[in-house]
């Protein structure tokens, strides 16, 4: 009898115990109002791309709309899409690529405001393809044939650089694409394992700044008003709490136009969620934060996209964008 | 432990340190990598100084290590009863054995959407990590344990008429007991480095986020000074529970035959 129950026990247990592990606390964090402030966790990730929300925190952007703001800085993005749908995160910040991947697949998710654009001016941009010093690749069109690394293949990067390819009248079909994350690509580059380099800044400067030389403003390629990346929040919270997500809304549009208009503050504020040393911060290209995001712009990353082959089909704009 | 013949052990490991310390500040200063990608030493440590003086990096270190201490405690409370209850019972063993040997060997790694997709960044996605990792480590240490149980002392507690409790307490536990801290200091390694590796991937908060952050922001030499920071910390654990260890097995023989330091 005993020796049953024993072994009940056991059975439940090690049917339990992974289960178990992880669940002593619960995932806090995301929740709404207290007497009045909604309580708001944002994903982002640690980058140059998300200092005007840092900055409007600061601010109190949002404060005054009654949201105490929670910033959660995942690493390159993977968390967020899922975070957001599954209510940990009730907003969240990525590129436009991703979040028309999503919608392709039916992920229930909306764009609720601009994220980050290019500054639209060739050679002065925040993002571009690079070579190391000395490299005989002077032009997009060299690139045939040769060795490219973006951050994450089947994104905005190769169809950037691709639709730069063939601006400048090469087969984009004939480039090789590797991934890999942006803080490797430098000593890639310098050890040849790689051609060139589709990178965004600090890695940008550090690579220009030992020798490196730009050879194509892939953003302003496809467009000189790109809107790159957005803020986004899911469907549901739309549905049952409207009145926040406008209040977000408009934290998040005067945080974007406060730090358009304010670049010092910008570089400032990059101390307190970055490590980027004081050198770089002085000298990286700061990217333009308009509040609007341009729709035909998307739409040509749209058909970019579609006609690399990285969207199943065609993104709807119109379910996306707000 | 030989090696307390030949001289003070812990003289020899700061030499050794410092011979490696020196290696890495000259590497780099020889050209042999380019100094960009692997600052020397002294850079190092002056960033790690810099770290060290702000508030995010005590946080962070006190995030890795509650992370760390919680997921361990799950993990070996979960992994000694689990391991005491399955070990005793044949039939469970048998039963058990082949799921044990097929879910031992995923990495924990394989759960990060597991686990970000319940947890999100929060606290509860290290945990998953850390716990997953450690408790195979003290499950199949305390069914060695078990195993290991001397047939005759076994029989003589039950011709005595030893209650189940009383075979557990008297005998099965002191047997167990050397393979239980086995387990835990294996366990308390792999749990800092799981640690570590949640926050580095997931974004986490600790140490792990730390070095995330640093990295993307080409912040090269607190990269390494944090890095730096996580070595420090598995050695010290590693070495509180290899104390632990000594102190508490005192009695037992496979402590008692070892030469004294």
């Amino acid at each position: 009898m005993r020796r049953r129950l024993i072994a009940g026990l056991a059975l439940a247990m090690v049917a339990s115990t992974v289960a178990a592990c992880g669940s002593d606390k619960d995932s806090g964090g995301s929740g709404t109002s207290s007497g009045g402030v909604d309580n708001v966790t944002v994903g982002v990730i640690p980058i140059i791309d998300v200092a005007p929300i840092y900055l409007g925190q600061s601010k109190g952007f949002f404060k005054t709309r009654n949201i105490e703001l929670k910033l959660e800085a995942g690493q390159g993005g993977a968390a967020i899409v899922p975070g957001v749908v599954s209510n940990q995160f009730q907003f969240g910040f990525s590129n436009l690529t991703s979040l028309m991947i999503a919608q392709t697949k039916n992920v229930p998710i909306k764009a609720i405001a601009a994220g980050v654009s290019t500054t639209g001016e060739q050679k002065k941009d925040f993002g571009a393809l690079v070579v190391k010093a000395g490299s005989p690749i002077k032009t997009a069109k060299d690139l045939v044939g040769k060795k490219v690394s973006v951050n994450t293949l089947k994104n905005i990067g190769d169809t950037a650089t691709r639709n730069s390819v063939r601006l400048a009248g090469g087969d984009d079909k004939k480039v090789n694409f590797v991934e890999m994350p942006f803080p490797n690509m430098q000593a890639a580059l310098e050890k040849g394992d790689i051609d060139s380099a589709w990178v965004v800044e600090p890695q940008l400067s550090a690579i220009k700044a030992a020798g490196g030389t730009e050879i194509a403003s892939t953003f302003v390629d496809i467009d000189p008003k790109l809107t790159i990346a957005a803020y986004f929040t899911s469907q549901k919270l739309i549905a049952d709490n409207p009145d926040l997500v406008k209040r977000f809304t408009d934290a998040i549009n005067e945080s974007l136009t406060y730090a358009d208009g304010h670049p010092d503050e910008v570089r400032q504020i990059l101390t307190t969620y970055t490590k980027i040393d004081d050198k770089t911060r002085a000298a990286v290209i700061l990217p333009k934060w308009p509040i609007e995001i341009n729709k035909a712009s998307v739409q040509k990353v749209a058909d970019l996209g579609t006609q690399d082959g990285i969207f199943s089909s065609a993104p709807d704009l119109g379910k996306l964008l707000p | 432990m030989t090696s307390a013949r030949r001289g003070n052990p812990v003289l020899l490991g700061f030499a050794g340190l410092a011979g490696l310390l020196l290696i890495l500040e000259l590497v780099p200063r020889l050209g042999l990598v380019n100094e960009r990608f692997l600052p020397p030493t002294s850079r190092i440590a002056a960033a790690l100084a810099d770290e060290v003086g702000t508030a995010v990096f005590w946080q962070s270190l006190g995030d890795t290590l509650y992370a760390w201490a919680v997921g361990l405690l799950i993990a070996v409370v979960a992994g000694v009863v689990a391991g005491l209850v399955i070990g005793s019972v044949p039939v469970l063993r048998e039963l058990t054995a082949s799921t044990v040997e097929f879910l031992r060997p995923i990495p924990s790694v394989a759960l990060i959407p597991l686990a970000v997709l319940l947890y999100g960044t929060e606290l509860g996605s290290t945990l998953l990590l850390v716990c997953y990792a450690s408790f195979w480590q003290v499950l199949v240490q305390v069914l060695y344990g078990v195993a290991d149980v001397d047939p005759v002392a076994e029989e003589t507690a039950r011709s005595y008429r030893f209650s189940a409790w009383g075979r557990v307490r008297y005998v099965l536990w002191p047997t167990a007991l050397p393979y239980v801290f086995t387990g835990f200091r294996l366990a308390a390694s792999v749990a800092l480095v799981l640690a570590i590796t949640a926050e580095l991937v997931i974004g986490a908060p600790g140490l792990g986020k730390e070095i995330a952050t640093a990295q993307a922001s080409d912040a090269v030499a607190t990269m390494y000074a944090l890095i730096v920071v996580t070595g420090a910390l598995g050695v010290v654990i590693n070495l509180l529970t290899r104390t632990g260890e000594r102190r508490l097995l005192a009695w037992h023989q496979s402590v008692r035959g070892e030469v004294s330091l």
